[in-house]
């Protein structure tokens, strides 16, 4: 904004902690395969979040059951339309 | 000369009391004829006209002294039928002003709270209106079918602060979302002392103006984590940038955000806390 200078501008601008808390630490690596594999997904499509979501999805399910994260629907974090066929879906377009 | 200091303090004195008061005296009619003849200068009326003034007002001249001293007071009065407007007068004044002090305090108080509210509806400065939380604004963005079309490329920097042993690099170095998408990323940290390093990281986003919209669901931000000499962990980002991105004309030349992290030490205060950790495998460690 060009008003950002008051208030301390864009130095002031505080950073806003996360909605819904920080992620617990997984010191036992309970979910690394699914980590790996959303990794190697994003190195092979180019980094690319729309392919690789699915493994995301994997990764933050693998997470619940480990107790790691909040159990919530998968939809309410933006999950809605992602499954595994979709993504090879895209993949073969 | 004692007659005319005399005659001249009478003189201030009857002439102060003709101001305030309908003189009843005769001698008022005298002073009046006094100064005439002050102003003739004539030296025998001066002094006749002393001596008859002298004579007739012989009785009072020894209150005269008193009561020059009294109509002083008064005439600071002015007006001694008016007294009491003037002081209701001003002390409605007094408690007016007054009471404009108080409002100013009270409105220094209540500033504070109005403030707030006119930020958080204005987003002056800044600030963030934070009106939904993410979850809310995915279902909103999901339901209404906004289709995003512009990448993003959201790179990555980690940075740890002077002096701590710490290797802390990003996973990844970028990732391409759009916005609307909610996108998963890792960052790797290592202890690479051999004591145990508890560290906190705070996190910004450039450019600045793009901060507002970009969201993060979780992340391990802002809590203390701590680590184990030697070990490695990996800590997931999942951020989501918000849809309405794309409808600002603010934001039409960025297509690049830099989400960097750094992390702080913190001091090692708790002994007992090291103690139990260090004798058991950190299972129970949650954070």
């Amino acid at each position: 904004m060009s008003t950002g200078g008051a208030f301390g501008g864009n130095r002031g601008l505080r950073p806003i902690p996360p909605e819904k808390g920080i992620f617990p630490l997984d010191h036992l690596h309970q979910c690394d395969t699914e980590k790996k594999g959303y990794l190697d997904c994003l190195k092979s499509t180019g980094h690319k979040s729309e392919q690789c979501r699915h493994l995301s999805k994997t990764y933050l399910e693998c997470r619940m059951a480990k107790n790691l994260m909040a159990k919530q629907d998968m939809s309410e974090l933006g999950f809605s339309g992602v499954t595994e066929l979709d993504s090879i879906v895209e993949k073969e377009r | 000369m004692s007659w005319s200091k005399a005659c001249r303090g009478t003189r201030i004195s009857s002439y102060l009391e003709n101001l305030h008061r309908t003189s009843q005296y005769p001698r008022t009619i005298l002073c009046s004829r006094y100064y005439t003849h002050r102003a003739c200068k004539s030296n025998e009326h001066y002094l006749r006209s002393k001596r008859v003034f002298w004579g007739s007002s012989s009785s009072w001249s020894l209150n005269s002294h008193s009561a020059t001293a009294k109509s002083m007071l008064d005439s600071a009065h002015r007006q001694y039928s008016t007294h009491s407007p003037s002081e209701t007068k001003s002390q409605k004044m007094l408690y007016y002003l007054t009471a404009v002090v108080f409002g100013m305090v009270g409105l220094t108080y209540a500033a504070v709270p109005l403030y707030r509210t006119f930020c958080q509806a204005t987003g002056y400065g800044g600030t963030v209106q934070r009106k939904e939380t993410v979850e809310e604004k995915i279902a909103r963005h999901s339901e209404s079918g906004t289709v995003t079309e512009r990448e993003i490329v959201v790179q990555f920097n980690a940075d740890v602060a002077d002096g701590m042993q710490w290797k802390f690099t990003p996973t990844q170095r970028e990732v391409r979302v759009k916005p609307g998408e909610s996108a998963l990323a890792f960052y790797t940290a290592e202890n690479k002392s051999s004591a145990p390093i508890t560290g906190v990281s705070t996190y910004n986003v450039t450019p600045m103006k793009a901060g507002v919209y970009f969201n993060k669901i979780q992340c391990f931000c802002f809590e203390e984590q701590r680590l184990l000499p030697g070990e490695q962990i990996d800590m997931p980002v999942f951020f989501y940038i918000d849809p309405e991105f794309e409808t600002d004309p603010r934001m039409d030349g960025i297509n690049n955000l830099i989400l960097s992290y750094t992390f702080f030490k913190v001091s090692e205060e708790n002994t007992t806390e090291t103690v139990n950790n260090n004798n058991s495998v950190p299972v129970q460690e949650t954070n």
